[in-house]
């Protein structure tokens, strides 16, 4: 309708982060009522993106334009003052308190309606998102995941958003819940307010939205219809090319066959029935977008899920599960996705760091070896590509991708080492290092070790793994070697394996 | 009709059910046991031990409500039992001249304390429990010097006599005055927009401070009242027996940290109530009147109270859960023949 | 969300202008106190009289002696991520009345009976802590309760050394200074390097540091735990012995302030009390600092409370400005 002000108007945006360009004059619409899909993949800007219109991240350049109006967002409370609410991955639910407490906690204004009055609407939102058996007094501690999702949603609605943006929202909810979840967005959009739909599941994309913004490395694409795009063409422009068959030599010698034998292995409300055969040598790639358990297999593996189930053997021998030391017992090492809070010990020095987890061997009856420890330390440090003048440092003043290289480096040339788990190798690194990061797993593979990792980077998908498998929501989609598949055939299992699982 | 893979949580979960109940299962057994036991030795239980009870709880349950709030706020508070200690001291040296002066001196020193603990653990984001514990030293420090190392007694024994003329045959206005700050701490707690900020901020303070709630107002709030709470509990004991302590000992903090936690205060932040302490509280009273009533060495109430203790942590500690699956894990047997059923990649 | 201000920002992370300054504030602080403090002890040492002799400068080592073995043990909890022992006090009072009730085995069976007997009452606590995740402050507290009651149960009064005891090489003096001092600063040194040097002594740092990394990479989390405690059980048990021998009767009462001032020296050697960072050499001079303040406190005619108000006021100060000075170091 001509002369009605576009809800939300996103022009020329750029943000940089120092040398990191992470959006670059990206523009975009959108209508009252409409809902509207953003994807991209990795890297690609979207998170920026919602970070700045949340108000959490100030743009360089560029405006921003609500109602016609523009507007400077300074920080969170300023942009729910506009309208604008989102509902992050992330989720901020306090488990000690009830529904309709958290959906109250930090409301802006209002504190004098009656409590009959809040529980009313609250049991609304509730009823409208289908949480029919959550009742406002419900203590979110009881809730599952999906279901906080959905009250991360409801509280997103309380504070009569305007402009609602969900920031992966599906990623932990079963098909009924995405049913409702999509049918309160509908209702909502409706009504007036302006839906932002950030998601990789490109189904749930074309199946609720009307127009879909495609970025790539801090660009905007393509911004069309929803009606003239399907998967594969979006598939396309955001990966930017046509991804053909990539001819690979295929490294042959394969020692050890069945060196790692999975079968059955599951982590209750995470991983179901996940099986899986490697062999020395070979690396394997997980692929599945954040929630559909690959971590959680690579965790189960390391022994750090306590409630996991299955059958593992490695070389012959089965393994237990449960704690960590019986995985390293049997010759597995874990490198989990957050090196800051679960694998690097930042105020040790980066020596210190590289020998942690084999201090046995450059111990003599108990008491470290300095001459043993300094030896070994520097093996590493070239090992990883690390300058040895820096072993001193403090692992804190490294750099992202040096302190990936450290922390990964660990786990090398261990003589006992039969498997290596990583859980997202080469997170928060930058091109150079996730080069050399490739180099290391592949140098790890090459001493006869099996390999398997967990990735929602295409790129290093294609570029390391000999096997690719693929999960989604909990569960094996498929098994295959690398280079039976695209690029587009793997984001394709990752994104809408449920077609794939219903046909099955 | 569940929504989710996991199965329904609609109902509380059981061990949910057994912390909420615990102080209240708790506390009626010791009424019962009060009343029955002594029997077995040939002794009757009375309204005076009741009444006497209350006076107990009056002063420590007091100090106890003080740490708990703490505790559900997501930190620990040393500090309160270095103004169990002063305020009383404050309150019957300066009380000696003037009664209400004596009072209102310490009660605002116990502010001001709370409010610093509360400013620098809230603002300079410093760990509660060193800071507290440094507090706690110069609060006993302090305590010590003004009372020249000895016990200093109140010579305005009417305060006392007054505050212990029993009422209603249990009650006093000792107690009727710690019923009435505890019903009041619980109104806020359970009924207000404070209560419910309090138990957001220490149940999970990041979330609360991503939502908008004024965190570091909520924490000195809460040292402030805590520190009050403390306080006044101090000064009701010093007022009945007229005397105030140089040093009171380690008594108070096992007595508060005990009848919070069994009180249903959780250590890790974000839950328990003033009702739950309170009952928490005349519990221990309760045992402590029943050893008197038996004549049972003193010996045996801190034995008890320090294995009631330990048996709440035992059954709140975080990794009890995880470490049981873990022990619990199968011991995997060999894989022969399963080794077929695995899948492997399609062959090209 | 990361917010703006907060330390993990954008992937450069750029500090605000405004934290710059603030940091050098929290620093500059830092060097302040310690350079007024180092610099009120040298003013103090020549202006009280009687600071500078010999028979006072021991004085303070043996003053310090008896907190600071505990304090040196205690430190390896604090070092390992689990804050302090809230009955260290107390284990100090049961195991010297244990030394008196086993010196009737003989001098040999009472001294090893009681570290044995101390570091297994802290041992098991510390599997309680590191098993299942129970809070150190409370679990302690809860022991310090039981183990008042079994010494209330125990002994009725007050225990003397059964006639003849060949104890008195507990509280000889040895060029000038009783035995305890060196009992303390041996122990200092060599748990000082067991900490530096040994396997053992850098995974409780990484322990103390990291708890979810150290267990992800494979250190026995609970047995560390364990160990740490025992240590520092084996020390308080030392204490014991020497108290014992040092005083002609005990009882409950010679737990007195034992539990804080261990306490108060570590934080007052500015280890970190989460854990990871620190050292028992701090903690010597930590217990030293202390001895030395209340020592000159004492000269000047100050009360026993005001001795002990100064120094919780020191240990706020060291805690508060310790952590502020690490925290602006710390974020980039």
């Amino acid at each position: 309708m001509p002369g009605t002000p576009l809800a939300l108007e996103v022009r020329s945006v750029t943000k940089a982060f120092g040398p990191i360009v992470a959006l670059s004059s990206v523009s975009f619409t959108l209508q009252r009522g409409e809902i509207h899909a953003l994807v991209g993949h990795n890297g690609a800007g979207k998170s920026t993106l919602v970070k700045t219109l949340a108000g959490v991240v100030s743009p360089d350049q560029g405006e921003i334009l609500v109602d016609g109006t523009p507007v400077t967002l300074t920080n969170a409370r300023h942009a729910q003052a506009v309208g604008i609410a989102i509902v992050e991955q992330e989720l901020s639910l306090v488990p000690a308190l009830t529904v309709l407490e958290n959906i109250l906690l930090g409301r802006v204004g209002a504190n004098f309606r009656s409590r009959a009055d809040d529980r009313r609407q609250v049991q609304g939102l509730l009823t409208r998102l289908g949480l029919n058996d959550v009742r406002p007094d419900t203590m979110v501690e009881d809730l599952s995941m999906a279901e906080r999702q959905l009250v991360e949603i409801a509280r997103a609605l309380s504070r009569n958003a305007r402009i609602l943006i969900l920031d992966e929202p599906t990623a932990t909810l079963g098909e009924r819940e995405i049913e409702r979840v999509f049918a309160g967005v509908r209702e909502l959009a409706s009504a007036g307010s302006s839906v932002i739909f950030v998601s990789h599941r490109l189904g749930e994309v074309l199946d609720l939205c009307s127009r879909v913004t495609v970025l790539r490395d801090g660009r905007m694409i393509a911004s069309q219809p929803a009606a003239e795009m399907n998967r594969q063409s979006i598939v396309e422009l955001m990966l930017g090319k046509v991804a053909e068959r990539s001819a690979v030599e295929r490294r042959d010698n394969k020692p050890r066959e069945g060196l790692v034998v999975i079968d059955q292995l599951s982590v209750p409300g995470h991983v179901r029935d996940f099986g899986l055969r490697a062999s020395g040598g070979e690396i394997i790639a997980i692929a599945g977008q954040v929630g559909s358990g690959t971590s959680e297999v690579l965790r189960a593996l390391a022994g750090l899920m306590p409630d996991a189930r299955g059958h593992v053997s490695i070389d012959g021998r089965p393994m237990r599960l449960g704690a960590p030391q019986r995985s390293i017992r049997a010759g597995a090492v874990f490198a989990s996705n957050d090196r800051k809070s679960e694998g690097l010990f930042l105020h040790q020095s980066v020596a210190r760091n590289l020998l942690a987890t084999r201090l046995k061997t450059v111990c003599r009856g108990g008491v470290v070896n300095r001459s043993l420890s300094a030896r070994l330390a520097q093996r590493l440090a070239g090992l990883i590509g690390f300058d040895r003048k820096r072993l001193g440092a403090a692992a804190e003043t490294l750099s992202g991708g040096n302190q990936q290289k450290v922390f990964l480096g660990r786990c090398l040339e261990k003589e006992s080492v039969t498997l290596l788990l990583f859980d997202e190798p080469t997170r928060g690194v930058d091109v150079g290092g996730r080069a050399d990061i490739h180099d290391l797993i592949r140098h790890a593979a090459s001493t006869g070790a099996g390999v398997i990792f967990a990735s929602t980077e295409l790129d290093e998908i294609v570029d390391l793994a000999d096997t690719v498998v693929t999960m989604f929501a909990g569960r094996i989609t498929r098994i295959a070697r690398r280079e039976d598949m695209t690029a587009t055939d793997i984001l394709a299992e990752m994104t809408h394996g449920e077609a794939k699982k219903a046909a099955a | 009709m569940s929504l989710s893979k996991e199965p329904s949580a609609r109902k509380i979960p059981v061990s949910r059910r057994v912390r909420t109940s615990m102080p209240y299962v708790l506390l009626a057994i010791m009424c019962a046991a009060l009343f029955v036991l002594p029997q077995f030795a040939g002794r009757q239980a009375s309204a005076f031990n009741v009444y006497d009870a209350l006076q107990l709880w009056s002063a420590y349950g007091l100090g106890a409500l003080g740490v708990g709030l703490t505790m559900i706020v997501g930190e620990f508070d040393f500090g309160v039992l270095g103004v169990f200690a002063l305020c009383p001291m404050i309150a019957v040296k300066l009380g000696e001249t003037n009664l209400f002066l004596g009072l209102g001196a310490a009660l605002a020193l116990a502010a001001l304390v709370g409010l610093l603990e509360g400013a620098i653990v809230a603002k300079l984001r410093v760990h509660s429990m060193p800071v507290t514990l440094g507090f706690y030293i110069a609060l006993l420090g302090a305590n010590i010097a003004i009372g020249n190392s000895q016990s200093v007694s109140f010579s305005n024994l009417d305060v006392g006599s007054a505050l212990d003329a029993a009422q209603f045959t249990v009650f006093s206005w000792r107690s009727i005055i710690a019923l009435l700050v505890f019903a009041l701490v619980f109104i806020v707690m359970r009924f207000t927009r404070i209560g419910r900020d309090v138990r957001a901020v220490g149940g999970d303070r990041r979330a609360s401070r991503m939502v908008g709630v004024e965190v570091d107002r909520v924490l000195i709030g809460v040292f402030v009242v805590s520190a009050l709470c403390s306080g006044l509990g101090g000064i009701l004991l010093a007022y009945s027996f007229a005397t105030a302590l140089s040093n009171p000992g380690l008594f108070p903090l096992q007595f508060a940290v005990t009848a919070a936690i069994i009180g249903g205060v959780s250590l890790a932040g974000g839950v328990g109530g003033a009702l739950g302490i309170a009952a928490g509280a005349l519990t221990l009273s309760l045992l402590q009147e029943l050893f008197s009533l038996l004549a049972a060495p003193t010996y045996l109430s801190s034995l008890i109270t320090g294995l009631l203790l330990l048996l709440a942590t035992f059954i709140a500690a975080p990794d009890l859960a995880a470490r049981w699956k873990s022990f619990r894990s199968p011991h995997p047997r060999a894989l022969a023949g399963v080794v077929s059923r695995v899948p492997q990649p399609a062959p090209k | 969300m990361t917010g703006v201000n907060s330390t993990t920002g954008g992937p450069a992370g750029s500090p605000a202008t405004g934290r710059i300054a603030y940091f050098h504030f929290a620093t500059l602080a830092v060097y302040a106190f310690v350079a007024v403090l180092a610099a009120l002890i040298v003013f103090g040492a020549f202006a009280t009289p009687g600071f500078l002799s010999i028979s006072n400068l021991s004085a303070i080592l043996t003053s310090a002696a008896f907190v600071g073995v505990i304090a040196v043990g205690s430190t390896l909890i604090m070092l390992s991520g689990s804050l302090f022992s809230i009955s260290l006090g107390t284990t100090t009072a049961i195991t010297a009345i244990l030394f008196m009730f086993l010196l009737h085995y003989g001098v040999v069976v009472a001294i090893a009976g009681t570290l044995l007997a101390g570091t297994a009452i802290f041992a098991v606590q510390g599997a309680l802590v590191g098993l299942i995740g129970a809070n150190p402050i409370i679990v302690t507290i809860g022991a310090g309760a039981i183990q008042e009651g079994i010494i209330g149960w125990l002994s009725p009064g007050d225990i003397t050394p059964p006639p003849g005891a060949n104890i008195e090489f507990l509280a000889r003096t040895i060029f000038g200074l009783p035995f305890s001092v060196y009992v303390f600063l041996g122990l200092a040194l060599v748990l000082d390097l067991c900490m530096r040097h040994t396997r053992f002594g850098l995974e409780i740092y990484l322990l103390g540091e990291n708890q979810p990394a150290a267990r992800a990479a494979g250190l026995p989390v609970a047995l560390l735990t364990t160990a740490a405690f025992a240590v520092a059980g084996f020390c308080v048990a030392v204490t014991g012995v020497l108290v014992a021998g040092f005083a002609q009767n005990v009882n409950l009462q010679v737990a007195g302030t034992y539990t804080f001032d261990a306490i108060a020296a570590i934080l007052v050697g500015g280890s970190a009390v989460t854990g990871g960072w620190g050292s028992v050499g701090r903690t010597v001079i930590g217990a030293l600092i202390i001895a030395t303040v209340t020592d000159m406190l004492l000269l000047v005619g100050a009360s026993t409370g005001m001795q002990i108000f100064v120094k919780g006021l020191i240990v706020t100060m060291v805690v508060v400005l310790l952590h502020l000075s690490r925290r602006e170091r710390r974020s980039p």
